[in-house]
């Protein structure tokens, strides 16, 4: 069959060769049926494992096919497809899209890898080709991007030290020579190389930095597959979970959604949510059960849908006004009512509204934390909410959070007062994606057995999961009232505490001082070494040049040597000419230092 | 029945020594064709040796019938046999040197064949007794050949010689009478057997000290060496040529003869104090000799020094002693006796033809006589040790064995001698090739150019500088006087000194190649040690 012959990620480098040359109607379009096209090639390619070439000597498979690949490739095409539609109604240049088509054909590159070495090798080639999407759009986005860079440069140096490391422990990069990543070290570097590209707390400041910089479509492809590969990566590396690592989800799931809350540009603030939504996807891989990856991989798909649809619902906004601060605008839904339902969906999407997809998914991972996980358990069983994980009470939480941030977003942008700017509504070749992804954010959640079937361990999730059942929409209820009521009463301290600020204003100059630190001390301690090697170097030419001078002057310093001053400015002359009595003295001078050496 | 050769080997350039004083009745210039066809006959007898121990044959010969521990006993075996294919090579070349070149005395070659006697003798010896009366042979020979230059300068350093020559080997035998108490006997074999279980006790221990520093002089170890540079400055340049390839050379011989065949590596072992003093000692002269070379401004003086450092890499190779660094000590005794023996030989025809005496003397050569500077070039770069040539091959065998035996003073050394070899072999070729035109001093081509006065023009280092040092001291009083044409200097210049240069340059490089048939020839006698 084709679509076994052919990896996913050749039809995609090859529509983003010939949109970097070609005309932007020629490279979208093919940008556009190249991605459409891996996305029906997923859903049909039979799982097994395909191209086994030998790579650098060691056994690679370019282009593994299971459940879990599978839902990457499908939603990966699925949405690369859109954002080209949507890239070519909002005015991106031919090379710009190129740049994205390289970054997606890499990512399908790294989610159909079979082994470490091939993952890693395309795991690299998005940090670059994202960051040529970055730098495309020039202005702040260079500075963002070199940032950006730099943090993935890290990132995946630490990826591939657990590689190579994985090798020697296992023999082998292929993934089923071992149970994810093995070793002492190994882990610990994996799980922070990952953790770069899916924003683990302290490694996320790329993220809001970067994805609110550039061009509104090139914000679009962004959004969706750096850390959604990171989370598929994370799952390779520790299929059976880890704790530290749901914790650390659950953590990123409160952290990103506050950070959200304090927000003011946009597109920033809907950067922060993708830490939150990763971090759900997190604790989803952490917690390890059959169903909560399930619901982990469930979560990505649904994600990249509904953030998508956010990011290019917002970037018609700005697309149409150019403003990015939420307090500049308002009142938009009546003067752009297309792009402010499918906000509307997005927003509800995420905040896991029953009857949209995020409910669903989100559901799973906060079921398993309370049926999985009870490793810090907070307060008794007997009084009403004790007995549950904080791991639960981390995702309760950063779900009042989203509805609380979304609420605030679609307040201020669509509401809040009347439309101080009169924006045409969203072009048909932007609604077109928007609407389409949209709609199929709501059949998701209301036809959730067909999710089910793209997800990979379907059967676990039929069996062990009932998406509508009273609990569950009871709590998403009560999260919207509690959302509704925490965003209108902290309205007025939420919009005075935007001074807050991240780690960034701490990590940015400790790299930068430190780096600089860094190679000053490296190359001085070079040019310390060279300046020593340089002055023996030209000490011994200068003596050999001319030894007898050298000689003269250090004899003329020695007592007990006949030096005779120079004639006519020239060298002196030493004499080193022994007396044969001297001859006969230094002989049996030796001789007696022998034999003492000798019998001692 | 080959082992017969080992004895006319000795006996032919002997009994022939005595063949141009008797022809002396009838002409003064027979002694030249007596040593060239005595020279010729060692040639044959050192290839027949050289190939039957090539064969894995060890020769024996008891000389009279008598045999081994009482009587003499002559042997020819992988440590010998390069040595006397060596001396049977360059007596020969030198005897072909000496006929255009002088001199032509018939009582020149006597004292020769005697010499190059001498030289077999201790070579082939087995006997400990009997390698003191030829080394006795070879050094009033060679004191003979010094002072052959008549010249009052090498009269006083062939006097020099001669006085710490016998203190030397006085130290020899005083040596070999200590190990005669302790074992009643001198053959080297039985002595090697009876001189175990005795290693440590005192009469031994003074009998290798003494034995060492004896033959450390003759071979010009440092600070043993004062007699070499005047005998080799002073002596006529065809002498030198002679005396610097084979004398110190066989003297390093016999050390290692003495440790290896002697002593043994066992009394190494017992005594490792031994082993860490000579190699000392030997690491110092290879430092001291190289730092020395490198400050001389005469050309003669400068190879001088410069043996007296490779000589302490020999000697350092052989108390060594494992099997890398015996056959690295043995290839560079080899390859020093062909490339010391060339350059010398070419110095002496740069300096009959341009009169160029001083290292400032050979501004521009390189353009003026591109042969001979060429074949200077050739070997010098081969002395510092750069593949493909056999002094590339001795002192990386020098070096590996140091390597193998952990002993990294000895490789430092070894690496330090490559950088003062390189230093004033640098000069010399800086000199030759890369003089700014104006330096090259003007002088009159001739065999008897370097007479009169420094001229102003030739640099101030280019003459000895009046000296102020106490009259007392003859040498530096016998320099200020202006030269009155340079008794050294060959007679004359023909093609054929050329190309014997030539030819050692040649074998020099081929000889780099012959690393698998050293190891044959060596193989027995570091008894299959070798990798």
């Amino acid at each position: 069959m084709l679509a076994g012959s052919i990896p996913p990620f050749v039809p995609v480098l090859l529509a983003a060769l010939v949109a970097a040359v070609a005309p932007r109607k020629i490279g979208h379009g093919l940008g556009f049926l190249s991605t459409a096209a891996v996305a029906v090639g997923s859903l049909l390619v039979p799982a097994g494992t395909y191209l086994t070439p030998r790579l650098f000597g060691f056994g690679t498979v370019l282009y593994q096919v299971d459940g879990f690949s599978r839902t990457m490739g499908i939603i990966f095409g699925l949405i690369g497809a859109a954002a080209v539609v949507y890239a070519y109604s909002s005015g991106a240049e031919g090379t710009q899209t190129a740049a994205a088509l390289g970054y997606v054909g890499t990512s399908l590159g790294a989610v159909f890898a079979g082994d470490w070495l091939t993952l890693v090798f395309f795991w690299e080639l998005m940090a670059v080709t994202s960051t040529l999407l970055v730098w495309h759009h020039g202005g702040r986005a260079v500075r963002a991007g070199f940032r950006y860079a730099v943090a993935h440069g890290i990132g995946g140096s630490l990826v591939l030290a657990a590689v190579v490391w994985q090798y020697a422990a296992a023999g082998s990069f292929l993934f089923g020579a071992a149970p994810g990543v093995v070793g002492p070290i190994a882990p610990a570097l994996m799980a922070i190389g990952v953790g770069v590209n899916v924003g683990f707390i302290g490694l996320h400041t790329w993220l809001p930095d970067t994805y609110p910089s550039p061009h509104i479509a090139a914000s679009v492809f962004l959004c969706v597959y750096t850390t959604k590969t990171g989370v598929y990566a994370m799952f390779r590396a520790f299929p059976e979970g880890h704790l530290w690592i749901a914790y650390m989800g659950g953590a990123m799931a409160v952290f990103g959604a506050s950070m959200a809350l304090l927000q003011e540009d946009m597109r920033r603030l809907l950067s922060y949510h993708i830490i939150s939504q990763v971090g759900y996807m997190i604790a989803g891989v952490g917690i390890g059960t059959t169903l909560a990856t399930a619901g982990a991989f469930g979560h990505i798909f649904n994600h990249i849908l509904y953030k998508a649809l956010l990011f290019m619902s917002v970037g018609v906004v700005i697309y149409r006004t150019g403003i990015e601060d939420i307090t500049e605008l308002g009142g938009l839904w009546r003067v752009m009512p297309v792009t402010f339902a499918a906000y509307l969906f997005g927003a509800a999407a995420i905040s896991g509204v029953p009857g949209f997809n995020g409910f669903v998914s989100k559901g799973i991972i906060i079921a398993e934390a309370h049926k999985s996980v009870a490793n810090v358990v907070i307060g008794p069983s007997s009084v009403p909410l004790g007995g549950e994980d904080l791991l639960w009470w981390l995702l309760i939480v950063g779900g009042v959070g989203t509805f609380m941030s979304f609420i605030k977003l679609g307040y201020y942008v669509f509401f809040h007062g009347p439309a101080s700017v009169d924006p045409e509504d969203a072009k048909p070749g932007q609604a077109a994606p928007m609407l389409s992804v949209g709609a199929l954010c709501l059949a998701l959640g209301l036809f959730d057995g067909v999710l089910f079937e793209v997800l990979p361990n379907t059967a676990a999730i039929a069996e062990g999961y009932t998406t509508y059942t009273v609990p569950h929409v009871v709590e998403s209820v009560a999260l919207g009232v509690a959302g509704f009521a925490g965003f209108f009463a902290l309205k007025g301290p939420l919009s005075r505490a935007t001074w807050i600020p991240d780690v960034d204003r701490v990590l940015n100059p400790a790299v930068f001082f430190g780096g600089r630190a860094l190679v000053r001390a490296v190359t001085e301690s070079w040019a310390a070494v060279d300046r020593a090697v340089v002055a023996v170097a030209s000490g011994a030419t200068a003596v050999g040049a001319d030894p007898r001078r050298y000689a003269f002057e250090g004899a003329r310093r020695l007592p007990g040597f006949a030096v005779a001053a120079p004639t006519d400015g020239g060298v002196g002359e030493i004499d080193l000419r022994s007396s044969i009595g001297t001859g006969v003295f230094l002989v049996v001078l030796s001789l007696a230092v022998v034999l003492v050496v000798l019998f001692l | 029945m080959s082992d017969v050769v080992l004895p006319l080997l000795v006996a032919v350039p002997v009994l022939a020594a005595v063949a141009p004083l008797c022809l002396s009745l009838l002409s003064s210039e027979t002694g030249w064709y007596v040593a060239a066809v005595t020279t010729a006959i060692e040639a044959g007898l050192a290839a027949v040796v050289l190939s039957s121990v090539y064969g894995g044959d060890r020769l024996v010969h008891a000389v009279g019938g008598y045999p081994a521990p009482y009587g003499i006993e002559l042997v020819g075996d992988g440590l010998s046999a390069p040595i006397v294919a060596l001396i049977a090579v360059v007596s020969l070349g030198v005897v072909g040197f000496a006929y255009t070149g002088g001199p032509r005395r018939n009582s020149f070659y006597s004292a020769y064949l005697l010499l190059v006697g001498g030289l077999m003798g201790v070579s082939v010896t087995g006997d400990l007794f009997n390698m003191f009366v030829f080394l006795e042979i070879t050094g009033l020979a060679t004191y003979a050949l010094v002072a052959a230059d008549r010249s009052g300068r090498s009269a006083v350093a062939a006097l020099k010689y001669l006085l710490l020559g016998t203190m030397g080997a006085s130290f020899f035998i005083i040596g070999v009478g200590y190990v005669f108490i302790t074992t009643g006997t001198l053959n080297m074999i039985d002595l090697s057997e009876r001189l175990a279980g005795s290693y440590a006790t005192r009469p031994v221990l003074a009998a290798f000290g003494f034995v060492l520093v004896g033959l450390g002089l003759k071979a010009a170890i440092f600070p043993l060496h004062t007699w070499q540079p005047d005998a080799y400055t002073y002596a006529s340049d065809t002498v030198t040529t002679f005396v610097s390839a084979l004398v110190s050379t066989v003297a390093a011989y016999a050390i290692g003869r003495v440790i290896l065949t002697v002593f043994t590596t066992s009394f190494l072992a017992a005594v490792p104090l031994a082993r860490t003093a000579v190699v000392g000692f030997a690491s110092v002269s290879v430092l001291a000799g190289g730092a020395l070379a490198v400050v001389q401004t005469d050309v003669k003086r400068m190879f001088a020094y410069s043996s007296v450092s490779q000589f302490g890499l020999v000697v350092a190779a052989f108390a060594l002693a494992t099997p890398d660094s015996v056959l690295g000590g043995v290839v560079h005794l080899v390859g020093h006796g062909l490339m010391k023996g060339g350059l010398f030989a070419a110095a002496a025809i740069l300096a009959a033809t341009h009169g160029a005496r001083t290292v400032d003397d050979y501004a521009r050569l390189g353009y003026r006589s591109p042969v001979v500077a060429g074949v200077v070039a050739v070997l010098g770069i081969a002395l510092v040790g750069v593949p493909p040539s056999i002094g590339f091959l001795g002192k990386y065998y020098i070096a590996v064995g140091a390597v193998r035996a952990g002993a990294w003073p000895l490789a430092a050394v070894v690496f330090f001698s490559t950088l003062l070899t390189l230093a004033y072999v640098a000069r010399l070729l800086e000199r030759l090739y890369f003089a700014s035109p104006n330096a090259a001093p003007d002088r009159a081509s001739g065999a008897l150019a370097d007479g009169g006065a420094a001229t102003p023009t030739s640099g101030p280092t280019s003459a000895p500088a009046p000296s102020p040092s106490p009259p007392s001291d003859p040498d530096a009083a016998d320099d200020t006087a202006p030269d009155e044409g340079d008794t050294r200097t060959v007679r004359g210049v023909s093609t054929g000194m050329v190309l014997l240069t030539v030819l050692a340059a040649v074998a020099v490089v081929a000889l780099g190649f012959a690393n698998a048939g050293f190891e044959t020839l060596l193989d027995p006698f570091l008894g299959g040690a070798l990798p």
